[in-house]
């Protein structure tokens, strides 16, 4: 039988998932725009390096970062001992790379002629950009940001393979402590859709309401 | 007896491949065959999806961004307990772990195609509709030559994209225990206590199959793409 016990149990769960994908996605907003500025400017023909990060990063699944970090690296970096921290790493150093796509998207739909002007008026080339494009361009970034973060809370659902005691983790163990086996999961994957709903629907209308108030496009 | 020093990274990666590549090749023989599956059977149900959205009925609509939202809002490994577990306590079907999981693979990748195809079908201008309306077409066939062939030609870019999640996110069915590759892995790196090179191994692997499969997606896309006709979706 699945009681009002049993969800209040699994409740338990969300601040893990909570705090795996919003630490995670801090730590990939802090790769992020270093990895678009990289790529974007190139600055002593590193752009290569962003390059591989990106491509590394899209082309391996996100667990086997996670179980090559906890189980593999663990010996030599003693912060992925903790399967939490291990989890979250993995996912913000994918997110990273992640993030450095929807940055380098929004700076280039900022656009060309804004760097021009703003050259024009004297500044530097680093100043143009720090001044004028990044703060229009992190408007612009709002949507995709708020896919990324839902993204992230699904993909913390990766940490219960590791055993972090997370919402999933805490469905499995309610499912297997009460036999019930159809509202666990269900009830999870509802909680999931609740969470990630507002947050990347609240940062999509704040991008659209910014851009219409500072009239971007 | 005398236990042998341990092997460099090297080494060891020759000798662990040389021992275990039939359960490396059948890891990977799974993953891309549930990765095709899913695929295979997403593209039906992303078409019908998109078409039902684009030109259906009401409740046609309401119960498509039910299904579409249910499977975008949910993580897989959710997804794949719940029909594993959940399904069979509901129904009495009982099926296995592999169709459970190629039959979930099918209905979450179908959610994230239908977003696509219906970009793709909205990208065909209106105008077009009206068009072959007034040469005398019908709807089907209006679908038939004017829509779909555009349409699918615009959509393999973002397609490709889902390819790639869709085939990374395959991992997931560790979960049901199916022997794909990151769990074959989990198991060699269990049994050799060689977890880093064996991991890394499978990132390569991963990493050569995704590089791979984008390069041949683009170059489909470089040959059947119509010139001009380029969304960005």
């Amino acid at each position: 039988m699945f009681t009002l016990e049993n969800f209040l149990f699994l409740l338990q769960g969300v601040p893990n998932t909570l705090a795996i994908s919003f630490l995670s996605f801090a730590l990939g907003f802090a790769l992020g725009i270093p990895t678009a500025i990289v790529k974007q400017f190139s600055p002593y023909g590193l752009g290569y390096v962003a390059d591989a990060y990106i491509s590394v990063m899209r082309g391996i699944p996100v667990l086997v970062i996670m179980l090559l970090f906890h189980f593999g690296m663990a010996g030599i970096i003693p912060l992925f001992k903790s399967a939490f921290l291990s989890a979250t790493f993995a996912l913000g150093l994918r997110s990273g790379a992640f993030q450095s796509q929807i940055f380098r998207g929004a700076i280039n739909a900022v656009g060309r002629q804004q760097m021009m002007a703003a050259t024009s008026l004297g500044m530097s080339r680093w100043q143009a950009f720090r001044h004028v494009i990044l703060p229009q361009a992190f408007i612009v970034a709002l949507p995709g940001l708020g896919s990324e973060i839902a993204l992230l809370i699904k993909d913390s659902s990766y940490a219960f393979v590791l055993g972090v005691l997370e919402l999933t983790k805490y469905s499995d163990i309610v499912r297997k402590a009460t036999r019930s086996f159809l509202y666990p999961y269900l009830i999870a994957a509802i909680l999931y859709i609740i969470i990630t709903f507002p947050v990347a629907n609240y940062l999509d209308r704040l991008g659209s309401r910014l851009k219409t108030k500072y009239g971007l496009r | 007896m005398k236990t042998a020093a341990p092997l460099d990274p090297i080494s060891f990666i020759i000798s662990f491949v040389t021992e275990y590549y039939p359960f490396i090749i059948e890891g990977f023989l799974t993953t891309v065959e549930m990765t095709f599956l899913g695929l295979a059977g997403g593209f039906v149900l992303g078409i019908l999806s998109a078409l039902g959205d684009v030109y259906g009925t009401r409740l046609m609509k309401v119960i498509i961004a039910g299904y579409v939202e249910f499977f975008r809002g949910s993580p897989l490994i959710v997804q794949l307990l719940f029909f594993y577990f959940s399904i069979p306590a509901l129904t009495g079907l009982n099926w296995d772990a592999f169709t459970a999981g190629a039959v979930t693979l099918m209905l979450n990748s179908g959610a994230y195609q239908k977003g696509y195809f219906k970009g793709a079908i909205e990208a065909v201008f209106k105008d077009q509709l009206m068009a072959a309306k007034s040469l005398g077409m019908t709807f089907r066939q209006t679908l038939r030559h004017v829509v779909l062939p555009q349409a699918l030609r615009i959509v393999i870019p973002p397609w490709t994209n889902e390819y790639i999640s869709l085939g990374l996110s395959t991992s997931a069915l560790i979960v049901l225990g199916i022997r794909e590759l990151t769990n074959i892995s989990k198991s060699i790196a269990a049994q050799t206590f060689r977890p880093l090179e064996v991991y890394l191994f499978a990132s390569a692997i991963y990493f050569i199959w995704i590089t791979v499969s984008m390069r041949i997606f683009d170059w489909i896309y470089e040959k059947v793409k119509i010139p001009g006709l380029e969304v960005s979706m």
